[in-house]
């Protein structure tokens, strides 16, 4: 390792060239967010606003319902977390602790419906969701993924390694599966429980497609599809878009910066093999 | 077995008072319990994934509009899907994006892993720089991206004049568009790939290397031929969850190239799930030929599956104890 990955006179520029590229986005959307529509249509441009305004920030309020979106996204994201981990670590704990006769066939399905993308699925969905009378709530938004293979799949790794010791001990004093499943395996694999968490609220922060075709009405919104909409009818006011984009993506940048390693942990587990 | 000892241990306590066998009594008491455990999941997968699927497949067979009920036509809609101008670009967007991207995100986050496993100063910083794409709001990024590259006053055309080149009407034809929907789509997808590679990495084992060293072997030689040998486990992964992503593409090409109306643009971008999307939602609710074009990408994406799992078995090492 250390022999391998001596760092070498190139290391510094090869880290800086990428980590600028990765940045610069990033660094033009802030610079554009703190400009006036007219300062975006200069050519060329000026990289740096001069003057710098709050002028987007505020038109972003005043077109968009930015606190309803900002709180849809929370309540949905919530939502969707408790569910899944509700739902999945059941699941998981029937297979993994329990091994329920016929839990290998059960962990093929599993596996198989990991590979199907739930994009394929939005036209049906999209009909049980009106027959459900459902449409433009936000529980639409999140029912459909509640019942995630991969998280069970995810969890049942983690059970798995839960101490059998711990388990039959409580079984002895009499403790039932809900409990020992809830004071036992879940503080003990809470390291996947968080895992699952981070990468369902990642999901949801992520979704585009479903919620542009379940809800139609703006306050019935996310972040990212209520965006779109400015999108479509803005397309000139840069500073505005990139203001409200600045806005909308802050919140999960900070929250990822706070708990950076269980973040990158969680990355690395999705890398199930 | 620990486990029937246990049970063993119960009877005892509680006796066998009652005629059945105790032990198959209390294994099926057991798994009466894992069952009721997994009836969530299924309710979830029987409504939204098998019944959907059902759903879906009985609605390719019929011409569904936006009111009244479906109506049976058969194969019609699998025939016009074979001579569907419209439906080929779809595909051949699809597949051509695939095929850049795919590539794209491999070297770009093996470059990043390969750089994560150096110890230099500012690691810690580089690391969240690395992984910040992977937490911002896909939505935003496409959107700056559409913003840069954006014809009259974009950044890059900027730069473009600058160097006195022509600048470039980014949306307005097809192989620019190609360009600028694969550098966002590797900019949105290359982190999580990265620190797979990564822990793939870590997992080669120091002396392959001191004893490459010993024979004389570059730093060059030793990433061909330790280095990449040894991750193709990782790599298989990442290629594989990269294509199915690429296969699913949509936020970036329905953000660039809104569904205005038949317009050409949008043509340069459509793909399959765009062009599903279009039919069911935007258009005037052609659900039934959707719902085949969706099931032709539900087809693709499983061969695509199987053929990368059939060259894993040909291709990858997975050492001589794994």
């Amino acid at each position: 390792m250390l022999t391998q990955y001596r760092v070498r006179w190139w290391t510094y520029p090869v880290v800086f060239g990428l980590g600028f590229v990765i940045l610069a986005p990033f660094a033009w959307m802030v610079a554009t967010a703190l400009m006036s529509t007219s300062q975006t249509l200069q050519v060329p441009p000026n990289l740096i606003p001069s003057p710098v305004t709050l002028d987007g920030v505020r038109e972003v309020f005043d077109r968009l319902p930015f606190a309803i979106l900002l709180f849809n996204t929370v309540i949905v994201s919530i939502g969707r977390v408790v569910g899944t981990l509700i739902v999945c670590s059941m699941a998981a704990y029937a297979l993994a602790i329990i091994k329920v006769p016929g839990a290998r066939a059960i962990l093929i399905v599993v596996l198989v419906l990991i590979m199907v993308p739930s994009d394929i699925f939005i036209i049906p969905s999209y009909s049980i969701i009106t027959w459900l009378r459902l449409t433009d709530t936000l529980v639409a938004l999140a029912l459909p993924s509640l019942f995630d293979v991969f998280g069970v799949f995810l969890l049942y790794q983690f059970f798995r390694g839960v101490p059998r010791e711990l388990i039959e001990a409580a079984r002895m004093d009499g403790a039932s599966h809900l409990r020992i499943l809830v004071t036992i395996v879940v503080p003990v694999a809470r390291s996947g429980i968080i895992s699952l968490a981070i990468l369902t609220t990642l999901a949801e922060w992520k979704e585009l497609l479903w919620p542009i075709v379940v809800n139609r009405s703006i306050e019935k919104m996310t972040l990212g599809p209520g965006l779109a909409l400015l999108r479509g009818e803005y397309t000139t006011d840069w500073n505005v878009l990139m203001a409200a984009g600045v806005l909308a993506a802050l919140p999960m940048i900070v929250i990822f910066l706070i708990l950076q390693k269980r973040f990158i942990a969680s990355f690395a587990r999705s890398g199930l093999k | 077995m620990t486990n029937t000892f246990t049970l063993r241990l119960r009877s005892a306590e509680q006796g066998t008072s009652r005629g059945t066998p105790w032990l198959v009594s209390l294994r099926w008491r057991q798994a009466s319990v894992g069952y009721f455990f997994l009836v969530p999941l299924f309710a979830g997968l029987i409504v939204f994934r098998f019944y959907a699927f059902g759903y879906n497949v009985w609605l390719s067979f019929t011409k569904a509009g936006a009111f009244g009920p479906p109506r049976f036509i058969g194969l019609d809609n699998y025939r016009r899907l074979l001579s569907d101008s419209q439906a080929v670009i779809a595909l051949y967007n699809t597949v051509k994006f695939a095929a850049i991207a795919v590539p794209g995100v491999v070297v770009v986050s093996l470059l990043c892993a390969l750089l994560m496993q150096y110890r230099f100063r500012g690691e810690t910083a580089f690391r969240a720089i690395v992984f910040l794409p992977a937490v911002c709001l896909p939505t935003a990024i496409i959107l700056v991206f559409g913003w840069l590259f954006q014809t009259q006053y974009g950044l890059v055309n900027a730069a473009i004049h600058a160097i006195g080149a022509t600048p470039i009407s980014w949306f307005g034809n097809e192989t620019s568009v190609t360009v600028v929907v694969s550098i966002i789509f590797v900019y949105l997808s290359f982190s999580v790939p990265a620190i797979i590679l990564y822990a793939g990495m870590q997992d080669i084992p120091t002396d392959v290397y001191e004893a490459a060293m010993l024979d004389g072997a570059g730093a060059m030689r030793r990433f061909f031929s330790i280095t990449l040998p040894l991750l193709t486990p990782s790599l298989f992964f990442v290629i594989l969850t990269t294509t199915i992503g690429t296969f699913k593409l949509f936020d970036a090409v329905y953000l660039l190239l809104p569904p205005v109306e038949h317009s050409v643009s949008t043509n340069y971008g459509m793909t399959l799930v765009y062009y599903y999307y279009y039919l069911a939602f935007f258009d005037t609710g052609q659900r039934g030929y959707a719902a085949a074009v969706s099931l032709f990408l539900l087809v693709l994406i499983l061969a695509a599956s199987i053929f990368l799992l059939r060259l894993q078995h040909r291709f990858v090492h997975y050492g001589e104890d794994g």
